[in-house]
């Protein structure tokens, strides 16, 4: 975030486990300790969450300089002040830092009241690690390892509590996992606004629980399951489907809607499992919607189109393109309109405004646009992730979709007889089966079947975008990136090789090996993206378009 | 749902009562419920949260918190019997069996197949358990219906042990074989007042009317012996001189902790944006104490006095008195007091020509030990469940009710101040010791002759002279064992023990009974409630029942305390049941280190105390029955019933319905 005129942050001095460091005012005890390189043992504390202070794992203890009566700081034989400790342990994640104070992460009386927690909190846990979901990312575990015990000392039978509740559609609880954090009661009361979940009972009883006339069907549910730090809540998708330390991990960013919000895709020999959100405070915070992390399904559909198709007789690439390419030569301008997408990466954004030049078709090319509502928090109204690179390398129109009507009366007036589709259901931008039927030709770019694929002249397998690597711009103007995490299907293959092949085909022009080099011509061109590479960009993005593109109602940020 | 109009309009005027939150009137509106319905419904728990605006879930939350409500019906006449150390001493545990015998109740019934929530097909019969998971104290209801029987912690009258509720109706000293007489209690039968002339060793300031003969609760009797004149002296006096008074009297609270109440006050900052708010903590619940309900029941007005005049001194203009959710009788005595006040002008705009307004509002809590402490007070005042909350940043001088500046203070301090106005913080500070000043309401219950409250100027006595002279001794041909001194938090004394004070040693007869001394002796004066123990007593049975009390009282909201109590509780069980192995007493000790300090609040201490005291003081009584070497055969944790219940998996081929279709509409590819 830009900080061109903040005032000067005041800080504090503040003495970790023997060592003075400054902290600027305002920061969380448990974070300066982090910042420290002093990791404090947490459950209930979550930095987007208030602090309820509940768990007691992050106890340390703490002291505030010792003042003379006439309030000066008592200066110890070091020169430097001497700490007043307080007696009892305090917890690090409720109060800030301030001038003068020590802290201790892990003296004896530390580690005492960690490894007592720790106790406490398995003597009527389940351990049943071993079908347990949650284990390999389990904090029970972690800080078992590091400050548990190896054996019980609990000889008593344990709490009973409900097991395979259904909280909602998505979240499955089990009570006797749970260690009654309030991570997710907080959650749905502070951040998604639906307080559903509550604790029942008391005591050792206690067991969090939804009203039966009102469950947790909130389109955030699923974000309680991240943040839950045990196995209590887990999602109901992807339980049981796979050990997490089985998945790869790929940072990339959500196609959904023009948040863009950033997100590990959980994937095995291109296979995904599960999407979950990755922390990115200028996008989403760590929050993400369950609407679009389960919308992965249709990666893995075996209906994905593999096999390059001229008539829907299956070809070699070099065939299927080189035939597209003739298509597009035999007709003059004015007899071709192209259909891009605002689900492509800029690069391919790119490539088609080359496709665009080659074809000498220009203001006969748009975009499709996806509306919906925007819920106030992460969703967008723009379902479509990159509208905004469309409209800055002028695939779309101004106001994207407007030049559609020209395409549906160019086809039925019979002056348009072929088209190229990047992406996009033809029947989405206005045309019925009639008039796709009535077409000479089209090029189809696609992942799934859909209403226009039967009629493809030419029909090219592309991937989708888990399987890319390129960048997108958001509707805030951040520049993000995308990683690959699964190969595509069979003959498919990446989207921007497809139109560097077509473009060499119809005009002759060659040279991009590699996707880099293909950023690398585009940053050249575009002004936008100067000085960046696609490794520039970073895991979290970069802001490259300074004003908010109008139209777009505020979306919330959390 | 058919509300009854008489129903709506008392929901209404409660909830008038809370013009911050609405949310504050859960409670009352779940009492409400309760008493037309007998039971608190699915349906109505909707209701209710319909009616505030809240989540269905915010009641339900608190209907299985407080074990006062009940989502299915007992018997149409509900008995409690109190469980906690005092009444068990005097013979609980074998009233309540013979109670049930009366009303051919069948303790031993197993409980229905039932969840929480379960209702409906009661055929009666049986006797049957009211599922009541995690309040620990099941209800057993008669086959016919007609009568149930319930187990309830500390009932705040260790004095006349064993007591029990009959409905609304209290009864005290009540006889064993007196027990099916409790079916029929009418009204006047039950029991509050007991006569008895003060101890010459006593100097009744506070309880100066209490047993008072000729003396009634009523507003004319209290101005005909000069009420609220003290009130009218203050008014004369600018609010902070009335702190200053305060703190001159070296005042300290009387609910436990002890705090000087003038320096709480102090805290307070005048002229803010925020209002200020008073809160008079009526909910007296740890046992050995019972000095509050006798002041609310027989000399209400002295409160209000004392509570008027500390709303003027911190500039309060709404005051609450929470009084715990047992005393439903005192709750009415102080509503009758408030409207008496209102009609003389106490209350309300204006008080007696003063400028200054003030209302005050009576509200119950439902059976929870943890409002008593006063950040559980506030949040539980506010319809939430009464977990503590953070010291800091949640001092209620600064972030109280409604994050607001607030001062909760003991129904006893409060009374006190009517007194340090009335003979100024000087005169005040006369009586008692420097530091320990003014006058202890000691209840004193358990095996001594005569049981019950004293008040004495602090420090005026010994151990000793309490038990020996004021209470008449030991019962006969018994030898004294310990002695917990204030309260049942209070650590341990043990008899023959001696103590090193500042100057010199002590046996534990000569400890003097005032803040200082007992803090110095490794316990501490508390809440006044001394329960003595003679030889015949069992101390691990003892503790074991202080460990039942606080793992059911256990808020359950930070880890120590809610898996230490209940674990502490589990392992006397089993020592108790011949179970227990060598390493328990050292387990049971390092527990209660473990809770001691990491916790929230005091309750940590308050829970860890007892066992750590006892198990220090009496080990061979542990170790005499910790002999195993290894600890006995657990039950398996599930059966197979259970087992095949908790498989609901459904194999990976089949997957489940995802819910996408309720789901926001987003992108499909």
């Amino acid at each position: 975030m830009s900080t061109e005129t903040a005032a000067p942050v005041q800080m504090v001095n503040v003495q970790i486990d023997g060592v003075w460091h400054q902290f600027p005012k305002g920061t969380r005890v448990i974070e300066a300790c982090s910042q420290a390189q002093k990791f404090i043992p947490r459950y209930c504390y979550h930095p987007k969450l208030s602090s309820p202070g509940n768990c007691r794992m992050c106890l340390v203890e703490m002291g505030m300089p010792k003042m003379t009566p006439d309030r000066k700081p008592v200066i110890g034989a070091d020169g430097k002040p001497e700490i007043g400790w307080i007696p009892r342990p305090q917890i690090s994640c409720a109060q800030d830092v301030a001038e003068g104070m020590g802290i201790r992460t892990d003296s004896p009386m530390v580690q005492d009241c960690r490894k007592g927690v720790m106790e406490f909190l398995l003597i009527n846990h389940p351990l049943d690690c071993p079908i347990c979901d949650q284990a390999g990312e389990c904090r029970l575990q972690e800080f078992s390892v590091e400050y548990g015990q190896a054996h019980s000392r609990f000889l008593e039978p344990k709490v009973k509590k409900p097991k395979n509740v259904e909280l909602g559609p998505r979240v499955t609880l089990d009570a006797e996992r749970c260690i009654l954090c309030t991570r997710c009661i907080r959650f749905m009361n502070e951040v998604a606004k639906d307080d559903v979940i509550g604790i029942l009972d008391r005591g050792s009883f206690s067991t969090i629980a939804c009203h039966p006339g009102r469950i947790l069907d909130n389109n955030y549910s699923l974000n309680t399951v991240d943040i839950c730090p045990v196995g209590a809540l887990t999602n109901t998708d992807f339980r049981f489907k796979m050990r997490v330390w089985f998945l790869k991990e790929t940072k990339t960013i959500d196609i959904n809607c023009g948040t863009g919000s950033n997100i590990v895709v959980g994937s095995r020999e291109n296979t995904i499992y599960r999407i979950t959100p990755r922390e990115n405070n200028e996008v989403n915070g760590v929050w993400l919607p369950d609407s679009h992390r389960l919308n992965f399904k249709w990666v893995n559909d075996p209906k994905r189109l593999q096999q390059p198709l001229v008539k829907s007789q299956p070809v070699d690439w070099r065939t299927a393109t080189a035939i597209a390419a003739e298509i597009l030569k035999s007709k003059t301008s004015s007899e071709v309109w192209l259909v891009a997408s605002g689900r492509a990466t800029n690069e391919e954004l790119f490539l088609t405004t080359r496709l665009i030049d080659a074809l000498e078709i220009q203001k006969q090319h748009d975009i499709i646009p996806r509306q919906g509502e925007a819920d106030g928090l992460l969703i967008a109204a723009d379902r479509n992730p990159n509208t905004t690179g469309a409209k800055l390398l002028g695939v779309s129109a101004k106001d994207p979709g407007s030049r559609l009507k020209r395409l549906v009366e160019g086809v039925r007036s019979g002056a348009i007889k072929v088209v190229v589709t990047l992406g996009e259901d033809l029947t989405k931008a206005g045309l019925n089966e009639t008039d796709l039927a009535k077409l000479e030709a089209i090029i189809a770019l696609d992942v799934l079947p859909n209403r226009t694929t039967p009629y493809a002249t030419v029909l090219l397998p592309g991937s989708a975008w888990i399987e890319k690597r390129g960048s997108m711009i958001n509707l805030k103007g951040r520049l993000q990136r995308l990683n690959r995490g699964a190969a595509a299907p069979g003959e498919a293959r990446d989207d921007w090789e497809i139109l560097r092949d077509l473009i060499h085909g119809i005009s002759g022009s060659n040279g991009l090996y590699m996707i880099e080099d293909l950023f690398k011509a585009m940053a050249a061109d575009v002004p936008e993206f100067g000085g960046l590479s696609l490794s520039k960009i970073g895991d979290l993005g970069l802001p490259v378009i300074k004003e908010k593109p109008a139209a777009e109602p505020a979306e919330a940020v959390i | 749902m058919n509300i009854p109009d008489g129903l709506l309009a008392k929901i209404d005027e409660a909830i008038s009562h809370y013009p911050v939150s609405k949310r504050s009137a859960s409670l009352p509106l779940l009492h409400l419920w309760q008493e037309h319905f007998g039971f608190i419904s699915d349906e109505g728990i909707t209701w209710i949260a319909e009616k505030l605006g809240l989540q269905p879930v915010n009641i339900l939350e608190l209907v299985t918190f407080y074990p006062m409500f009940r989502r299915i019906p007992a018997g149409r006449r509900h008995i409690r019997v109190c469980r906690t150390l005092s009444c068990a001493m005097a013979g609980s545990y074998e009233l309540k069996e013979r109670i049930a015998a009366a009303a051919g109740i069948d303790l031993l019934a197993k409980a229905p197949e039932a969840h929480g929530g379960h209702h409906g097909d009661q055929e009666h019969d049986s006797s049957h358990h009211v599922e009541n998971v995690g309040h620990g104290n099941p209800i057993t209801v008669s086959p016919d219906g007609a009568y149930s029987v319930e187990f309830v912690e500390c009932l705040a009258s260790c004095g006349s042990a064993p007591v029990a509720m009959v409905d609304d109706l209290f009864r005290e000293n009540v006889k064993l074989e007196d027990a099916p007489r409790l079916l029929e209690l009418q009204r006047s039968d039950a029991t509050m007042p007991r006569v008895l002339a003060p101890h010459p060793r006593e100097k009744r300031l506070v309880f100066k009317n209490i047993d008072r003969d000729g003396w009634t609760n009523d507003i004319d009797c209290y101005l005909r012996d000069g009420g609220y004149e003290d009130l009218k002296k203050a008014f004369g006096m600018a609010p902070e001189a009335i702190v200053e008074e305060v703190k001159k009297s070296g005042l300290r609270g009387r609910g436990g902790a002890g705090f000087p109440c003038g320096v709480k006050w102090g805290f307070i900052k005048r002229g803010g944006p925020k209002p200020t708010y008073l809160i008079c903590n009526a909910d007296e619940s740890e046992p050995g104490t019972f000095k509050d309900r006798y002041i609310i029941h027989q000399d209400p007005h002295q409160l209000l006095e004392g509570m008027i005049i500390s709303c003027f001194a911190v500039g309060a203009s709404l005051a609450y008195i929470y009084i715990r959710g047992e005393f439903p009788e005192g709750a009415q005595i102080l509503e009758k007091a408030l409207a008496e006040a209102r009609s003389k002008g106490f209350l309300g705009k204006n008080i007696v020509g003063s400028g200054f307004d003030l209302e005050i509002y009576v509200h119950r809590g439902a059976g929870a030990y943890i409002c008593g402490e006063e950040t559980g007070l506030i949040e539980s005042l506010e319809g939430k469940r009464a977990y503590p909350r953070i010291k800091p940043p949640y001092f209620p001088a600064v972030l109280g009710l409604y994050q607001c500046p607030t001062i909760v203070n003991n129904v006893e301090t409060l009374c006190d101040v009517k007194h340090i106005i009335a003979m100024t913080g000087e005169g005040f500070a006369k009586l008692g010791k420097p530091n320990n000043t003014g006058t202890r309401i000691l209840c004193v219950s358990g095996d001594v002759q005569r049981p019950g409250y004293y008040e004495v100027e602090v420090g005026s006595l010994t151990m000793g002279e309490l038990i020996y002279d004021v209470c008449g001794g030991l019962k006969e041909g018994r030898t004294l064992k310990a002695v917990i001194p204030g309260g049942s938090s209070a650590k341990v004394l043990k008899a023959g023990e001696t103590y090193k004070l500042k100057d010199r040693e002590v046996k534990l007869e000569d400890l003097v009974m005032d803040f200082d001394t007992l803090a110095a002796a490794g316990s501490m004066a508390g809440s006044g409630g001394v329960i003595v123990m003679d030889d015949t007593r069992d101390m691990v049975a003892t503790l074991n029942n202080l460990n039942e009390f606080y793992a059911h009282e256990s808020c359950g909201q930070c880890t120590p305390c809610r898996e230490g109590a209940l674990w502490m509780k589990k392992i006397t069980d089993r020592v108790l049941a011949g179970g227990g192995t060598e390493s328990d007493p050292d387990i049971l000790k390092n527990v209660a280190d473990n809770i001691a300090g990491k916790t929230i609040c005091a309750f940590g201490e308050a829970c860890a105390w007892p066992t750590q005291s006892f198990v220090l003081k009496f080990r061979e009584e542990f170790t005499g029955k910790s002999q195993k070497l290894v600890p006995p055969p657990m039950p398996p944790e599930y059966n197979s019933d259970e087992l095949i219940a908790n498989d609901r998996i459904e194999p990976v081929s089949a997957p489940r319905d995802t819910g996408r279709e309720v789901m926001a509409p987003a992108a499909t590819k």
